[in-house]
């Protein structure tokens, strides 16, 4: 009753203030990331938790574009070398990523092996081509839908840690048969260069800038752009 | 019991357009009109349910350490698996970077969650913040995206499956243990509101309580 009728007034205000020009850069106007505590400056440090405040990240696009190639460099050792070397009776098989899939959807394990193709093939490309069309699109301006953009940087920063999945079979895989009488699972080379892939993508996704999708150069005005 | 400072403004975190959050009731979120960030989710006694499920979230973890994990039985030899000791065969030579990553986002980092919602909540209870609070709550946030305890669950999952063929798996106590915590780590991130428990914090200051600067 009283609190939802106060909130239809307060959507209707919202209405009202939804323009380019109600935004904190404008005013000066910043609210901590931490403690969402708002103040009216752009940098320095939060008054309530100390943390430090910055209106827009520093240097967001060039650490973005950073990580990413760090990245895409680790992507490669990550695919070409072993995760995984299996030893059963004298016999030694390697495995790769990509075999590692074929191997599971050749013994029907069909649900596993999507997971894992989705999980450490399919995220890891996506999030990379995601992170740099984002970093393209407000470096040249090239938008098409700034809401596209930023639940594409959303779904990004959420799915990122789930590619771990692999990383986290074969290290229990390791553990769980060693040293054994006739089978013995080894960890290869491209386990150290996919977890690092991972962790450089999700600080690639950490030090973007989400803000800077939405800001509003005058260039870009006349253009025809959905807000 | 609503602690929400209504004429405060905030710049949204993710599109920088101004917003006031209105005061919600059980269930509603506030978002941003113009990107759909979520700014905050009001529950009821979210203080309460999210002390419960911390807790008990601590409990299940450090009950995961004792008993055995799993009891392979391959080729006539039984294996029982707890959690230390599988942290220990891997952890020497060239992989133990990848262990100690794995040690820190799957145990480390949730137990300083957990432990940090505990200690910092159990002082808003008893209305008497205890030391470091706001430091302890930072932790708390800074290390939310290093938690990937359920992704070790579905991890350890795929890897049964893997060696299912090779002999028979029976799940231990422990495992049973880990699956409620990452029950438990679940509602806790679900009742987790970074804008409301600042908000209780600061309702504590208001009174005279805490530090400020």
């Amino acid at each position: 009753m009283g609190v939802n009728d106060n909130l239809d007034k307060h959507l209707e205000d919202h209405e009202h203030s939804l323009c380019q020009d109600n935004v904190g850069i404008k005013h000066s106007f910043s609210t901590c990331d931490m403690c969402y505590q708002s103040s009216k400056r752009r940098h320095g440090k939060c008054r309530y938790c100390g943390t430090p405040i910055h209106i827009r990240k520093k240097d967001s696009l060039q650490n973005t574009v950073a990580l990413l190639i760090t990245s895409v460099v680790l992507y490669v050792p990550a695919n070409i070398y072993p995760i995984m070397y299996t030893t059963s009776i004298g016999d030694e098989l390697a495995s790769t990523i990509v075999g590692g899939v074929i191997t599971l959807w050749e013994q029907q394990f069909y649900p596993i092996a999507m997971i894992i193709f989705i999980a450490s093939v399919m995220v890891p490309v996506a999030k990379i081509m995601a992170l740099s069309w984002l970093v393209y699109s407000v470096k040249s301006n090239r938008i098409i839908s700034r809401k596209n953009n930023q639940m594409m940087y959303r779904i990004t920063d959420f799915i990122g840690r789930w590619s771990m999945v692999d990383v986290f079979a074969v290290t229990v895989l390791v553990a769980l048969i060693q040293k054994g009488n006739l089978m013995m699972v080894m960890p290869g080379v491209a386990l150290i260069a996919f977890a690092a892939m991972v962790v450089t993508t999700m600080l690639a996704a950490f030090s973007f800038e989400s803000r800077l999708i939405w800001d509003n150069p005058d260039k870009n005005k006349g253009k025809n752009i959905d807000v | 019991m609503n602690h929400f400072d209504n004429s405060a403004q905030l710049a949204c975190h993710e599109c920088d357009q101004i917003v006031t959050i209105p005061e919600l009731v059980d269930g509603q979120k506030a978002i941003c009109p113009r990107c759909g960030y979520v700014f905050t989710r009001y529950f009821k006694k979210a203080q309460s349910r999210l002390l419960a499920f911390s807790s008990s979230g601590l409990v299940f973890l450090l009950l995961s350490f004792v008993f055995p994990f799993l009891v392979f039985t391959a080729q006539g030899s039984e294996k029982t698996v707890t959690m230390v000791q599988s942290l220990q065969s891997m952890g020497n030579g060239t992989f133990l970077s990848v262990v100690i990553f794995m040690l820190l986002t799957t145990v480390i980092v949730p137990a300083v969650i957990l432990g940090g919602i505990n200690y910092t909540l159990i002082s808003a209870k008893f209305d008497r913040p205890l030391p470091y609070t706001r430091h302890i709550l930072k932790l708390v946030f800074y290390l939310q995206p290093w938690n990937m305890s359920e992704i070790f669950l579905l991890g350890i999952l795929v890897s049964m499956i893997k060696i299912a063929s090779l002999g028979h798996i029976q799940f231990g106590w422990s495992f049973y243990s880990f699956v409620l915590y990452i029950g438990s780590m679940a509602a806790t991130r679900l009742f987790l509101d970074k804008y409301q428990v600042w908000q209780w914090f600061r309702h504590h200051d208001k009174r005279g309580y805490g530090r400020e600067r």
